[in-house]
Order: structure tokens, then C-alpha cells, then sequence
């Protein structure tokens, strides 16, 4: 079978966005035959069986997730889509809700069948405001069509949807802190145990799912779990969409099998690297994940492969830099993101990050001592592991793996006062490129 | 097997131990003897699993776990002292101290700083922090509390306090990341009546009392072990002086009373110690009378009284309330009657806590000694009897602030017995024209026995200390005025004088000053055996 | 002053609100997207416009304030009628969004986190605005200004300051 695109295949049509064009492409059908056709369980099982596996990041097997939620309770249960869209480097379901939000619907309405949930909640980050009245728009029409509602698709079953905005925080990407968030609170995480499936929005249990992980379900339903565990590798299989942004050519969102090779994904899907330069480095999933130097990018991007290759696919962003990056910069920006978003409740979290943040700095503008290199891994081991929630180690991963490879670009700006751009721009008193980045 | 589902086996440090189910691992580890650290867990509030500095390593998991917040469970094996527990203290002990001024030297926590007890004892020995340390405010966040935000270590104690107990909102964390401190919304300060415990349960210098703020290194001061007499809960209290001079109040744990906390109203209501107000000595007829010579007046002015008559107030310990019914005995014939200050307003909190209308620390004691209609019947007795002049001599304990709060009712009645003696803690229009006007103790000055709304017994005891006032107790001048009356040989202890009440009393049978010992019993509660404690001291 | 006084929501803000309130099973839930109301009805989210949805939704002020001030996005008080926020986080640091600061800077003449004299304009540093293939990237209020080159950023600041002269500001 030849790969079929599922998200992206009408995204250069003018309408490619309204009910018309989705159901004039055979849209909802899977959501009405789960709705009027499927058992719950028997939904559970095919997913499971086609193996799909989280798009958010951790990569955690749907099935299995949903399969942890209660079967009898007396609470509601709740569907919440992290629509956070926050990891550095990645600009996928921003694409999904813009361009195709009707599947994200049919996505959510099979999900809801499947756990027997009734509400679900979209968590769109704040900036996406096109984005957010894009699906309210899909959201209102829907309603108005019978898609949602008490009777979706003339089914008994009820369902209510409601775009949540987020108001400008990372940490509310993570799962519990999105919870917090939609609660009404500071969006810090929760402590795990107890799993949002038993015990999460409002106390009840619920499923979290990102926005591209649901819009797999449709395409599940209508291939059979047997035919999608076909495509890509059947550890990590189906349809995906890669970031890739930086230093190429082409920066986009390429719908591609699972597996496909990083090499083939930067050099002939994004054009290859910029202006005829050499490859220096690879962020692949997003920039919590570690780095990979030129010689590592012979890798497929799954979650087994990158997993194995020391690092991670994450959500899959993949972040370009060419042979004129200086990787003491690079480093300085990330840990300014991490420093910044910290949510800051637990210690290891808030002061580690802020802590590599200054270090970064010290040595990006010229008071940089060999010993920090050492120190920057001692902080990071200080952190990983430690802490509420992964932010801590999303932002130890990166630094660890930058310093260890990139060593080179250190030792030098610690001999020449400072990293080149520093350098270059100094004494020019607007603060250097070391302020900038 | 008698696999009880109640019990949990588990490993801890390597031996088996077990406990209750449903234990948090730090919770049971302290039943055996191992005490793990902690910043942001507070028994009497929800887990916030936040500090981190409770980690141990778990054989059921790969990372550390916090042991404030896992609970026990068959088979669990916990390690507090392994490489991994041991190196997570430390990471969150440097993270903790890298931006921390470590201004101990100029700190009012310091001496009773977690942070400080933890860095000695899990802390690295040199920093390998290099650059600036981050600056947040210091400012007033309410009419008794300042915040030091260099020293918030963002623990959210005071912030769940105020949301859990007193329900009041006040606080807020702002800001995230490493800028996260405490703060209040713009001009809405916190001002609850249990504010002040927020200032207790901050671990470390955040949070500053500006009552107490500078005003003692906390090592240099003595404790006493007390009850707050502010209204009939009977907070359990910690009085701390220096000097013999009171520097501030703390509430002492007692999950029967008060939990961990007390309110604002007892925990400042200390000053009136220090009153300018405040009887210092006995007064004769106008002159004064030295320490050792009240009772001998006392004893004279009784001695040719005709009938007398004795008002107790609801702050005596039932030790005096014993004496002054021993000795109206011996008079034969002798009214006792009680008079109540003003109630208060009740004030109860989410969190359970409540502080009582009835603002009278012992009245359910009074009650007990002297009978139930004490502040009623025999009240309305003494004050017709009064108005129609048949009282020849009065003996009027004043405590609190004197008769002012009640009405002034009694302020017209006492002036009607023909000789009166005026025991009070505060000069006032009840001293004028007094025969014999005799310095009283306040609550915190004496020692005894009160009797709480909930029928609860505990001491009370007394903090003061001969610097900071000379006149003899109640208790004393009273067994001495005994002696002189040839009803007792020598004074004994409150211990000794309640062990009489409870000879001679029902109520209070069985009960011994030692057998409540630091945190009461409920009167119905009687020890198995009976105490065979000597009051012969 | 009587700012709060005189603070109200509109019937159609109102109306918005009781609707939100009937989608969470708690009122609180409601408090970040009325934020957003009180955002677009007020013009800022300052003191007075915080307390006013505090009372409103019967939350402690305290409360209000420690959510406002843990997110980035919502407009506090002071800033500019355009707030443009560029995203400096690495996709678009790779791409010259340090450059895109600096023309803002010369152009303005304010530095990050400033406020030009007349009032239109505000420049942030952001994080990731989930649109690193477009990078650099601007977003002025809720629009994005994608792909920008310098010349496109004099050219978006230009095509500013004449909507807020048509508009009469
Ligand atoms: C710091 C942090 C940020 C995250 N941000 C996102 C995000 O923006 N979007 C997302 O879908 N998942 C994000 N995640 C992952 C979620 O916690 C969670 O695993 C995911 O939403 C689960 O959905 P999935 O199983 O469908 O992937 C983040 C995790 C962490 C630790
Ligand atoms: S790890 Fe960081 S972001 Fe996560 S809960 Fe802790 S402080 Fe917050
Ligand atoms: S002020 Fe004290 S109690 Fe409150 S969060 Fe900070 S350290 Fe904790
Ligand atoms: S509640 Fe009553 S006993 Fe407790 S501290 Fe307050 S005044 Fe004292
Ligand atoms: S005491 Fe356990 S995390 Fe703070
Ligand atoms: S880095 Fe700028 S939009 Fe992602």
C-alpha cells in the first residue's frame, strides 16, 4: 500500500477547512459508524492493536491509555486535547486545527465513544487566536449540523466540546499542568500519582490526547488496525507529521510514514541546509530532546530508533543549525526558554534552570571557566529525575548533550572571551548577539 | 497467616517493619525512629510535594519518590540513607541555597530555620554558585507580616494555610519560575485573625512577625509550656521570654484543641502583661503594703468582718477557686458568687478552627469548684444582697480588663459592702475606695488548672520570672491568709492544691497535675488507676 | 478613584460569562477565559480589572492575581496599543529574530519590555509561538507577521502607525 497522507492532503485548497469540503471527502463516516456501529471496548482494542502511540511527546501507547480510565464511576469523565503546541521547534497541530479542524472533531468524537466521555476540552494555547476561532467556528458548525451535541450523528450519544485557551505558558503543555490550567489555576502540574485516567480534571478521571494522536482515530477506524500497524514500524507505526525549522532551505511540516530517515527528511524534504552550508546540529523532537551532531543523523525518526540513538522523538520538531552556529549560543537560548517557563514549584526545577540559564550566559559573554562544563553536567544530574513533573529534565537533556558534544565550541569561547557573535558585536554597547539569542 | 488488611509490611533501611495502611512513607518512617526532612509538608495541611527534600529511594521506582506524598504499600522497600537519597538531599539542599541570601546573622528565624537545621545536616560545604543571586521583594503584606522574598523558598505553607484553614485567600504565589514569591493583591493586605501562623509554619525567614522582628535571637529565649486564657478553646501556647519579660506566643500542638495553631487575639493579647495599668502593689488604705505583708492585712480585715462575701472571675485557676472556697468555709456562712466579662463574637474557619464567644478561660472550671449556678443565681444573690447592704466585707477578684467589659454593673454594686478587698490585675474605678487593694496574676502568670468550653482540663503555667514583677500569686497570698487562719501549715504547689480539689471534688477525681501533663484530658476521662501523686513540695 | 466603580462588562460580555460559566462544573474553571473577556472589554488586565473579576466571580483578589501574573500572554497594564511580541526562542533566533529586535529597537527607539512615548507601540521578547517554519516571527496583539525580513518589519510598523492614525488615536 502507498503511503497516504491524512492530515495535509487538501491543505492548499481554498476550503479545505469547512464541513462542506471534509465531509465531501468522506469526513465524520468513522465517527458515525463508532457512534451508531461500535462497542467502547471493541474501539479500545483496535487502537490498542494498531499500536498507536501519543504524538505529544512521550509516546505513550493510546489503547492502553484509555484502557486505565474506570469503566464504572459515578463522576463524569472528561476528554481533555492538549492543543498546547508549545515545544520549541513544533508547529503540527497548529496546521491540524487550522487546515483541518473537522478531523480533530471526528478524532475527538471517536475517543469520547470509545472511554465514554461526554465533555471534552480543547486546550489551544493563547497566541493561536486564528487558530482558537478556527475551531470554535468548526466547533459552532458542527453543533448546528448534529455532528455534536445530544444526538451526535443521530446516535444517543452526547457530546459537548470546549475550546479552553491557554493565556502564554510551555508548562501547560504537560498533561497535569494543562489540567491545573483548565481548572482555573496557576497552570503548575500535579503530582502523579494519582494518574489523570483515575483521578484529573476536576477530580474525575480523564484522557489526555494530543490533537495529532486524535486525528489518527479516523483513519484507524477506516483502514483496520492490521493495515496501519503497516505503515512505518510496527513499534511506532502510522502517518506523522515532522517539523522541521532552523537552518534549511524549506522549513514546513512534511506528512510523511513514521521511521523516515532525519537525513532524508532535512536534505530532500526541507531543501537540505541553507545557503550550500554544512550540517552542524539536530534537535530532532522538539527542544527538550538531546542533541545529535552531523554524523548521528542516519537515524529513522520513531520512537524506538531515536530512543536507541540517545535521544528522542518527542514531538517531533525537528531543529536544523548549520556550521556557523555556535552551540554555546544555542545552548544560552534554550536554557533561557526552560528558565523562563519553569513553572517553579519544585526546586531542583526552578533553581537548576535559572542556574544554567546564568552559566550559559557567563560563558557566552566571556566569563566563561573550563570548570563550568563540568558544573553544567553536575547541575543537570542534580535535576533529572527530581522534580514534579519533566520539565526539569527537558531542560537538563539538551544542556548535558550540547556541552558533551559540542565541547569544542565551549573551550573556545571560554579562550576568547566570549562565543564569536559576542565577540564580533562587543564593546558595542547593545548588549551583543550573546543578549539576543 | 493472619494477613490483616490493615497492616502493611514493608522494608525500611533493610529491617521489615510494618504499619497501618494508608501511611504516607514519611509518616510511618517516624514511628520508627527515622525522621526524614521536609519543607513544604505540613501535618495540617494538604501535600504540595513540592520542595523535593524528602526523597528517598524506592525499590519500586526508578527515581527517587517523595515520601511526604507515597504511601506505604506490601513490600515496598524504602532506603532514607542510600547514595540516591542521600545525593537527592543534597542537589535539593545547593539548589535551595543558591539563591538564598544567607543573611542567618540578621534573620529572626534563625535559631528555628529549617533551612539552616538542613544545611548543617544535608547541605554542601561550599557553593559552586558563581553568579548573581536573584533579588524578589521585601515588603508588608499585612498590618503583623512582612515578607523577606529573598529568603521564600516558595513552599506555598502560608499560602495553603490561608486557603485551607483560615479560608481567608489572602496570599498568593506571583510570578513563576525563580521569580515566584509570596505577595497579596494590591491593597488587600492580609489581616485574618489566625495571620500570625502563617509566620509560624514558614520554614525559614520569609515570613517575619513584625511584632516580634528584632526583638530576640530565638536561642537566648525561655519557654514555658502553657494555655492561651484569650477565650475558652485554651489554645495550648508556648510563652517565650527573655529576660523574664515575654517576647512572644506560639502555639503549642494539640490535635485535641488547637492542632498546630492558635489566633491573633491570644497570640498578641500578651502586652497587657506589661500595661502601664498593671497593679504592681498592694495598697492598704491608701499606703503600700510589702510582698509579705498582704496576707497578714487580708487576714486582719477578715478577721473582724461580720459577713463576707467572695466575686471570683472566670481567669481563676481552679487551684484559687479551691482556696477562696476553703477558706469562705471556714468563714462559715459566706456567699460565693461569679462575675463574666462581656462574650465576644465566635469566630470558626474552613479549616475547623474556631475562637470561642465565651472570652473566659476557666469559666467551665469555676463551674466545677463552685457550682453551676455560680455566675447565674448566685450571682443575682450577691448583687441584691449587696444592694440592700447586708455585705459587710467583699473580697472582689478583678481580673481582665476589670469590670468595664461587663457593664460597670458591679462597679455601683461592690462599692455597697461596707469593707472591701479588691484583687486586680489592672487599676481601675473597682480600686478606688478598696480597703485593701492586692495585685493579681493575668493569664500566663499563674499556675493551675483551667477547665476549656469542651470540658477539657490542662495547666496553665506561669511565666513569670522575678525580674519581671515581685508581687506574690494568688495562690500564695491565699495559703498564706490559710496559715494566718491556722487552716493550713505551710503553702504547697498548684500541684499539691489540686490534689485536694481532686479529693474533695467530684468532678475532678482521679486527676493529678501530672497526669494531664503537657497537653490535658477531658474531665470525664479519668486516668485507669489513680495517680498517686504527692503534692508535698 | 473610582475606577472599580465604574468598571462593569457589557450585556454581551455579561452574557459570554454566564455562558462560559455553563460549560466547567466549577466556576473557577471559568476564570482564565473571563480574563480574556475582561481583557478585550477593559483594554488591560490591571488592578481594577482584576478585582473587578475577582468580585465578579466571588474568588479572592489573591487568587486573580497569582494566575494573571503566572501566564505571559495577557495584556497587563501599560502596554502599548501594539504589542509586538517577537518570538526569540531558537527556531527563530537561528533565522535572525535578533536582528528583527534590533530594527524594532532603532525604529521605536524602546527597548524590550518598553513602551514607545506615543503609546502605540510595546516590544516583547516571546517564546515559541508554535510557528518556527515562518521565522522570525512578530505577533502584533492576536495576528501573526510571519517570514519577516527587516524590510517587512519597517513596513509592519509603518502600516501600524497608520491604522492607529485612521483610527484617530
Ligand atoms: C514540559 C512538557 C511540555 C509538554 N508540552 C506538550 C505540548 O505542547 N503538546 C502536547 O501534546 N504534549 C505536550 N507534552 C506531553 C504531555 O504531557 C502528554 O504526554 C501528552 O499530551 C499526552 O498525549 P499523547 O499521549 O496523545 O501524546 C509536554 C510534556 C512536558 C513534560
Ligand atoms: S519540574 Fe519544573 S515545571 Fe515541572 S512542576 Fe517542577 S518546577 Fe514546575
Ligand atoms: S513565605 Fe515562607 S511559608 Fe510562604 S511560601 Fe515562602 S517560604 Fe513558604
Ligand atoms: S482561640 Fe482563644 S484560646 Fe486560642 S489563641 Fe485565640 S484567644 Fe487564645
Ligand atoms: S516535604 Fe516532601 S516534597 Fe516537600
Ligand atoms: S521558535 Fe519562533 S515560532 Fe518557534
Amino acid at each position: 500500500m502507498s503511503f497516504r497522507k491524512i492530515f495535509t492532503p487538501y491543505i492548499h485548497e481554498d476550503k479545505c477547512h469547512s464541513l462542506k469540503f471534509y465531509q465531501s471527502k468522506g469526513g465524520y463516516e468513522q465517527a458515525r459508524k463508532a457512534l451508531n456501529d461500535w462497542q467502547p471496548d471493541d474501539l479500545i482494542e483496535t487502537v490498542k492493536a494498531a499500536n498507536l502511540r501519543g504524538r505529544g511527546g512521550a509516546g505513550f501507547p493510546t489503547g492502553v491509555k484509555w484502557g486505565f480510565v474506570p469503566k464504572q464511576v459515578d463522576k463524569p469523565k472528561y476528554l481533555a486535547v492538549n492543543a498546547d503546541e508549545s515545544e520549541p521547534g513544533t508547529f503540527k497541530d497548529r496546521l491540524i486545527m487550522e487546515k483541518n479542524p473537522h478531523l480533530l472533531l471526528e478524532g475527538i468524537i471517536i475517543c469520547c465513544k470509545a472511554v465514554g466521555i461526554h465533555h471534552a476540552y480543547i486546550y489551544i494555547r493563547g497566541e493561536f487566536v486564528f487558530g482558537a476561532n478556527r475551531l470554535q467556528n468548526a466547533i459552532d458548525r458542527a453543533y448546528s449540523e448534529g455532528i455534536l451535541g445530544e444526538n451526535c450523528l443521530g446516535s444517543d450519544f452526547k457530546l459537548d466540546v470546549t475550546v479552553h485557551r491557554g493565556a502564554g505558558a510551555y508548562i501547560c503543555g504537560e498533561e497535569t499542568g494543562m489540567l491545573t490550567s483548565i481548572e482555573g489555576d496557576r497552570g503548575q502540574p500535579k503530582l502523579k500519582p494519582p494518574f489523570p485516567a483515575v483521578e484529573g480534571l476536576f477530580g474525575c478521571p480523564t484522557v489526555v490526547n494530543n490533537v495529532e494522536t486524535l486525528a489518527n482515530l479516523p483513519y484507524i477506524l477506516e483502514i483496520g488496525a492490521e493495515e496501519y500497524r503497516k505503515i512505518g514500524p510496527e513499534n511506532s507505526p502510522g502517518p506523522k507529521l515532522f517539523c522541521v525549522s532552523g537552518h534549511v532551505e524549506k522549513p514546513g511540516v512534511f506528512e510523511l510514514p513514521m521511521g523516515v530517515s532525519l537525513r532524508t527528511l532535512i536534505d530532500e524534504h526541507a531543501g537540505g541546509v541553507w545557503k550550500g552550508r554544512k550540517l552542524k546540529a539536530v534537535i530532532p523532537g522538539g527542544s527538550s530532546a538531546h542533541v545529535l551532531t552531523a554524523d548521528e543523523c542516519d537515524v529513522a525518526m520513531d520512537i524506538e530508533s531515536l530512543a536507541a540513538a540517545g535521544t528522542m522523538l518527542g514531538s517531533a520538531g525537528v531543529i536544523v543549525m548549520d556550521e556557523t552556529t555556535c552551540m554555546v549560543d544555542a545552548l544560552l537560548n534554550i536554557m533561557r526558554f526552560y528558565h523562563h517557563e519553569s513553572c517553579g514549584q519544585c526546586t531542583p526545577c526552578r533553581e537548576g534552570t535559572g542556574w544554567l540559564e546564568k552559566i550559559a550566559h557567563r560563558i557566552a559573554v566571556g566569563g566563561g571557566r573550563i570548570e563550568d562544563l563540568d558544573l553544567v553536567t553536575e547541575v543537570c544530574d542534580r535535576m533529572v529525575g527530581k522534580t514534579i513533573c519533566a520539565l526539569a529534565d527537558a531542560a537538563a537533556f539538551p544542556a548535558e548533550s550540547i556541552v558533551k558534544k559540542f565541547r569544542e565550541d565551549f573551550v573556545a569561547a571560554i579562550e576568547n572571551g566570549g562565543s564569536p557573535a559576542w565577540v564580533k558585536r562587543h564593546p558595542a554597547n547593545t548588549g551583543g548577539a550573546a543578549a539576543h539569542v | 497467616m493472619s494477613d490483616s488488611n490493615s497492616t502493611v509490611r514493608w522494608t525500611l533501611n533493610g529491617t521489615e517493619v510494618e504499619n497501618e495502611a494508608g501511611m504516607t512513607i514519611m509518616e510511618a518512617a517516624k514511628v520508627h525512629g527515622v525522621d526524614i526532612p521536609q519543607f513544604c509538608y505540613h501535618p495540617g495541611l494538604s501535600i504540595a510535594g513540592n520542595c523535593r527534600i524528602c526523597m528517598v529511594e524506592s525499590n519500586r521506582s526508578p527515581k527517587p519518590v517523595i515520601s511526604c506524598s507515597e504511601r506505604i504499600a506490601e513490600g515496598l522497600e524504602i532506603k532514607t540513607q542510600s547514595e540516591v537519597a542521600v545525593d537527592a538531599r543534597n542537589s535539593v539542599m545547593e539548589f535551595q541555597l543558591i539563591n538564598h541570601p544567607l543573611d542567618c546573622p540578621v534573620c529572626d528565624k534563625a535559631g528555628e530555620c529549617v533551612l539552616q537545621d538542613h544545611s548543617y545536616e544535608h547541605g554542601p560545604d561550599r557553593s559552586r554558585f558563581v553568579e548573581d543571586k536573584n533579588i524578589r521583594h521585601t515588603k508588608e503584606l499585612g498590618p503583623t507580616i512582612d515578607i523577606w522574598g529573598n529568603r521564600c523558598i516558595v513552599c506555598t505553607r502560608c499560602v495553603r494555610f490561608c486557603d485551607e484553614i483560615s479560608g481567608t485567600g489572602e496570599l498568593c504565589v506571583v510570578e513563576r519560575g525563580d521569580r515566584s514569591v509570596v505577595d497579596v493583591f494590591p491593597g488587600v493586605p492580609i489581616d485574618n485573625s489566625l495571620a500570625g501562623n502563617t509566620v509560624d509554619i514558614c520554614p525559614v525567614g520569609a515570613l517575619i512577625s513584625s511584632d516580634f522582628k528584632y526583638e530576640a535571637r530565638v536561642w537566648n529565649m525561655d519557654k514555658t509550656s502553657s494555655v492561651c486564657g484569650g477565650c475558652s478553646r485554651g489554645c495550648n501556647v508556648e510563652v517565650e521570654t527573655l529576660d523574664g519579660f515575654v517576647k512572644r506566643l506560639t502555639p503549642r500542638e494539640n490535635l485535641d484543641v488547637n492542632d498546630w495553631w492558635m489566633c491573633d487575639h491570644g497570640r498578641y493579647g500578651w502586652r497587657h502583661l506589661y500595661a502601664d495599668s498593671r497593679l504592681e502593689s498592694a495598697q492598704h488604705d491608701g499606703q503600700a503594703v510589702s510582698p509579705t505583708g498582704t496576707s497578714g492585712a487580708l487576714h486582719q480585715l477578715l478577721s473582724s468582718s461580720s459577713s463576707t462575701a467572695f466575686l471570683v472571675d472566670p481567669y481563676m485557676t481552679c487551684e484559687e477557686l479551691h482556696l477562696v472556697r476553703s477558706i469562705a468555709n471556714s468563714l462559715g456562712g459566706s456567699t460565693i458568687a461569679g462575675w463574666l466579662p462581656a462574650a465576644g463574637t465566635e469566630e470558626t474557619f474552613p479549616g475547623g478552627f474556631k475562637i470561642s464567644a465565651d472570652k473566659h478561660p476557666n469559666r467551665k472550671g469555676a463551674e466545677h469548684v463552685l457550682g453551676s449556678d455560680l455566675f447565674t443565681a448566685s450571682a443575682d444573690q450577691l448583687k441584691s444582697a449587696l444592694s440592700n447592704g447586708s455585705i459587710d466585707t467583699l473580697v472582689a477578684f478583678v481580673g481582665g480588663d476589670g469590670f468595664e467589659g461587663a457593664g460597670g454593673e458591679w462597679n455601683d454594686l461592690i462599692s455597697k459592702a461596707g469593707k472591701r478587698i479588691v484583687f486586680a490585675t489592672q487599676q481601675g474605678s473597682w480600686c478606688d475606695g478598696a480597703d485593701l487593694v492586692v495585685p493579681a496574676t493575668a493569664p500566663l502568670e499563674k499556675e493551675g488548672v483551667w477547665v476549656n468550653e469542651d470540658d477539657r482540663a490542662q495547666r496553665t503555667r506561669s511565666c513569670r520570672s522575678l525580674t519581671s514583677n515581685h508581687f506574690p500569686s494568688e495562690l500564695v497570698v491565699l495559703q498564706e491568709l490559710q496559715v494566718h487562719m491556722d487552716l493550713r501549715n505551710r503553702p504547697l504547689s498548684a500541684a499539691g492544691i489540686f490534689r485536694e480539689l481532686s479529693e474533695t471534688s467530684d468532678a475532678f477525681s482521679g486527676h493529678s497535675h501530672s497526669g494531664l501533663g503537657d497537653s490535658g484530658s477531658p474531665l470525664s476521662q479519668r486516668p485507669a488507676a489513680m495517680s498517686s501523686e504527692g503534692g508535698h513540695s | 478613584m473610582t475606577v472599580t466603580e465604574t468598571l462593569a462588562f457589557s450585556d454581551e460580555a455579561m452574557k459570554k460569562y454566564e455562558w462560559l460559566l455553563s460549560r466547567y462544573p466549577t466556576r473557577k474553571a471559568a476564570l482564565l477565559p473571563t480574563l480574556r473577556i475582561a481583557e478585550s472589554e477593559f483594554g488591560e488586565l490591571g488592578v481594577p480589572q482584576m478585582k473587578y473579576v475577582a468580585d465578579l466571580m466571588e474568588i479572592p483578589p489573591a487568587t486573580v492575581f497569582g494566575v494573571v501574573t503566572f501566564y505571559t500572554h495577557y495584556r497587563r497594564a501599560g502596554v502599548g496599543k501594539y504589542h509586538l511580541q517577537v518570538c526569540s526562542t531558537l527556531s527563530c533566533a537561528l533565522r535572525g529574530s535578533g536582528d528583527v529586535v534590533s530594527r524594532v529597537t532603532e525604529r521605536l527607539g524602546i527597548g524590550v519590555g518598553e513602551t514607545s512615548e506615543c503609546g502605540l507601540f510595546t516590544l516583547s521578547k516571546v517564546e515559541c509561538l508554535g510557528s518556527c517554519d515562518t521565522a522570525p516571527v512578530i505577533q502584533c496583539n492576536d495576528d501573526y507577521h510571519e517570514g519577516l525580513s527587516l524590510e517587512d518589519v519597517d513596513a509592519l510598523i509603518e502600516q501600524l502607525r497608520q491604522e492607529a492614525g485612521k483610527g484617530g488615536a
